[in-house]
């Protein structure tokens, strides 16, 4: 057991490195320095073993490190690529793959990504916090609270040292004992009487805890903030539309209210690059959601990338991906960061699969645009502006006649996981094709939605993308409906997703065909994550309310790969 | 606004929940394919909302706007106070009150009844605010009829390849009165989300060379099933024979990557002048 564990931090330590020295890229040069690793790794294995963890909370280093033993965020790390350095499942032995275990909620879909911290897993649904064994899938504890308000969905939890934070339908944020569930502390993000709630996965940020708030039924000023881990304190906020004469402002009518009624939801979980300091945040649309008229202008900092200072809540730079939107396409997809060469020069970059249909790519430093290419059909452009913003139709907006248009309201792409795979270079995006008749049905002053799209036909299909161009490389076809499957990809040369038939999916990555596949039974309305214990890799699956836990057999996974 | 209900789950992720249960009971949501009925789908108002609505525009409309969404005074639709107010509590103190400091004279001779009234207005307004995040089945076809009928007869006969599978006095006699009208074209341009639509045909034909025809059951990457001629349910494994499926309503997508905004308005007014 021992020498098996001491195996297991040799391959994560050395995973880590690799990924650190940036080797995945040039993995064919580095075989040399793969091996003196090695070597330097089996001198120290007896020291490193002796470090296992003692501690039951979350060792705040690990929040810097590539998601091996533990996944302590909810994309795994910080960079939002939703990309495992672990490789024991692989494409040579993924036909073995088996149940490890299986674990029914019986309450709601989930649609959270659990967290695993020292072989406990923490995952969510609307009231709900549950604590469950990583190894054997036993509950640890289960922890509820009832509460008004909208219960769409939950997306998971953030953790600091021993402590959860959990947000709720009531627009409430939890800090909860990891230890056992119990409540630290409580309070209340926004009113929910005025049509705030909450769903997103807090991001954890040195002793800053990121919270965002949804709803757009009324008219109401989205933002974020930053809450204090030990007692619940508001650090910041950040408004998604600028106080009135503040820059920003200018986008928005003068002399009327719309400006502090104008929605921005910031419903998704953002990314953070520890070396910028700056965390990279999506916001959601624009209010009235289908009614332009009354707010003239862009609508800043809507339908929007920003990146804010995590210390104080400052706007560094901001891009938006859909400039006065009328047709509900919230920028929140996941912006995702990684390094790369760009035009010959390596840049540090963000990458987002919009809900407009349009793929970005900025540079992250600062701010400058790159890339912008639509990932699927759309009818609503008609080209793209100097700044790289899709330039809208004007005879695409929501009329009292119904105006078709593609992509409908859900969007091109939804709130599900990107990933970005350093191994192939390849952006991945589960994207759709779904017409819609967008009917604006009120008169007078909008209020609220102002009027809803009615949907078509839809198709779901799996997009690789090249970062450089925005162009599609590969595509794989999901089938009828619209997908909302979230994708890992792994070192094992794996693409974790699923198709809208109740199949899970393991493709290649470089050319999209199906290495393997189960019928589950039902939908992934989540993402799929990734650990390793005690030498042993595991899949985790949400199909609607059962998490599934895949591994290999004890005699695939113990003649480690590693020779690959 | 989706039948299937993991998109509906998606779309009201933004819906209070009470609302939703509202809009069920109301009969307003637009995508339930029932026969048309005006009757079902005007909710009966309360007279309180009516004669808050009259007192409303003749004590307050004149700063608030008739509607209550804002003239020199506030939206009050929008109003932090007026979520909070529960049968008149906040709002009475408010207009008894007024607001001096805002310029809102006190309207102290209000009696608890009128109070009451433009509560209960303000509170529909609210809450008429929350529906029009969908569309009401009762929406008016005039508004829908901005085409030109005679043009969409042409495009059903000629480009749009229409009448290749339907005829106004076949399979569309009396269609106008079986839909609302953004159901009726909503289907006119795609009718496939319904669970009674057509479905898909699979030939199937196995190694030995026989071949088996049946509507599709289920169909992905790895298998097909279909109910033969017989009625019987059989399934293949996709990698094992080949497939060709049938879809009827190919045409029905092609077209949607063709149609223009006009195309469209001009082929509901002609479906619509269907009797």
């Amino acid at each position: 057991m021992l020498s098996q564990f001491s195996e297991t931090i040799k391959t994560e330590l050395l995973n880590s490195l690799l990924r650190i020295v940036g080797v995945p890229f040039a993995l064919r040069n580095a075989r040399a320095a793969i091996l003196l690793l090695f070597l330097a790794l089996t001198v120290c294995a007896p020291f490193l073993s002796a470090q296992g963890p003692t501690a039951q909370g979350l060792d705040p280093a690990a929040l810097l490190k590539p998601a091996t033993n533990t996944w302590p965020t909810y994309n795994g790390d910080y960079s939002g690529r939703r990309f495992s350095p672990l490789d024991q499942i692989n494409a040579t032995n993924i036909s073995s793959l088996t149940l490890a275990w299986i674990f029914p909620v019986h309450i709601a879909e989930i649609k959270s990504t659990p967290l695993e911290v020292n072989g406990v897993l923490y995952f969510t649904t609307p009231d709900n916090v549950w604590a469950v064994d990583a190894r054997f899938g036993r509950e640890v504890w289960h922890y509820q609270r009832k509460s008004e308000g909208d219960h769409i969905g939950n997306r998971g939890l953030g953790m600091y040292k021993n402590w959860l934070y959990f947000t709720t339908p009531d627009a409430h944020m939890i800090c909860l004992d990891a230890k056992d569930g119990t409540v630290r502390w409580n309070v209340e993000l926004a009113d929910p009487k005025l049509g705030y709630f909450a769903t997103m996965a807090p991001l954890v940020v040195r002793n800053h805890v990121i919270a965002g708030v949804s709803g757009d039924v009324t008219d109401v000023r989205g933002f974020l903030e930053s809450l204090d881990p030990d007692t619940g304190a508001i650090q910041w906020r950040w408004y998604t539309e600028p106080d009135p004469g503040q820059p920003g402002s200018e986008t928005w009518p003068k002399d009327s209210d719309a400006l502090l009624h104008g929605g921005g939801m910031t419903w998704m979980t953002g990314t953070y690059d520890p070396e910028l300091n700056l965390l990279y945040w999506g916001t959601g649309n624009p209010n009235p959601v289908l009614v332009g008229e009354g707010r003239e202008g862009d609508n800043l900092y809507t339908c929007s990338i920003v990146a804010l200072n995590p210390d104080t809540g400052k706007l560094v730079w901001y891009f938006q991906p859909s400039p006065h939107d009328v047709h509900d396409w919230d920028a929140v997809e996941t912006p995702v960061l990684f390094d790369a060469q760009f035009q010959g020069k390596p840049r540090k970059l963000l990458a987002q699969a919009s809900r407009n249909s349009f793929f970005f790519v900025l540079d992250r430093t600062n701010g400058q645009h790159l890339v912008t290419a639509p990932f699927i059909d759309q009818t609503w452009a008609s080209g793209v502006d100097s700044r790289g913003r899709p330039i809208a139709k004007p005879e695409a907006a929501p009329s009292p006649d119904g105006v078709l248009v593609e992509p409908s309201s859900d969007g091109g792409t939804n709130w599900m996981a990107p990933s970005f795979d350093p191994q192939t270079g390849l952006f991945y995006v589960n994207s759709r094709r779904i017409f819609s008749v967008f009917y604006r049905t009120t008169e007078g002053k909008a209020e609220g939605w102002g009027g809803r799209d009615r949907n078509l036909w839809a198709n779901s299909t799996l997009r690789a993308l090249d970062y450089k161009t925005g162009k599609v490389v590969w595509n794989h076809e999901l089938g009828r409906g619209s997908t909302i499957a979230g994708i890992l990809t792994t070192a094992g040369h794996l693409l974790f997703t699923a198709d809208n038939s109740g199949n899970l999916l393991a493709l290649d990555p470089a050319a999209g065909k199906t290495l393997w596949h189960l019928n589950v039974g039902g939908e992934l309305v989540a993402s799929p994550m990734t650990y390793q214990l005690d030498g042993r890799q595991y899949l985790i699956v949400p199909v609607q309310d059962i998490l599934y836990a895949f591994a290999l057999p004890d005699h695939v996974a113990t003649p480690r790969p590693s020779s690959r | 606004m989706h039948s299937d209900a993991k998109a509906l789950h998606r779309q009201a992720r933004k819906w209070p929940t009470f609302l939703l249960a509202l809009i069920f009971f109301l009969g307003l949501w637009n995508s339930t394919a029932q026969p048309r009925s005006q009757a079902q789908d005007m909710p009966a108002k309360d007279p309180a909302v009516e004669r808050g609505r009259q007192q409303f525009g003749q004590s307050c409309g004149f700063c608030h706007g008739p509607d209550a969404t804002g003239a020199r005074g506030p939206d009050l639709v929008r109003s932090p106070l007026v979520a909070h107010d529960v049968k008149g509590n906040l709002i009475g103190e408010v207009i008894r009150r007024g607001r001096p400091d805002k310029g809102m004279p006190p309207l102290a001779s209000m009696t608890d009844e009128q109070v009451a009234d433009i509560a209960a207005f303000l509170h529909e307004r609210a809450k008429e605010s929350l529906e029009s995040a969908g569309i009401p089945r009762a929406y008016p076809v005039e508004k829908l009829l901005t085409g030109n009928a005679d043009a969409g007869k042409t495009f059903f006969n000629g480009a749009g390849g229409c009448k290749n599978c339907h005829s106004p006095t076949g399979d569309l006699a009396g269609v106008v009165g079986k839909y609302s009208p953004v159901e009726l074209e909503a289907r006119m341009l795609y009718p496939g989300r319904r669970k009674e639509g057509p479905r898909s045909t699979a030939l199937v034909t196995l190694r030995s060379g026989e071949q088996i025809k049946g509507q599709v059951v289920h169909a992905d990457d790895f298998v097909v099933s279909l109910r033969d001629a017989s009625g019987w349910y059989r399934s293949f494994s996709r990698d094992r024979v080949k497939v060709e499926l049938q879809d009827p309503l190919a045409a029905h997508r092609e077209l949607l990557d063709k149609l223009t905004q006009a195309d469209v308005h001009n082929l509901f007014a002609y479906l619509a002048s269907l009797k």
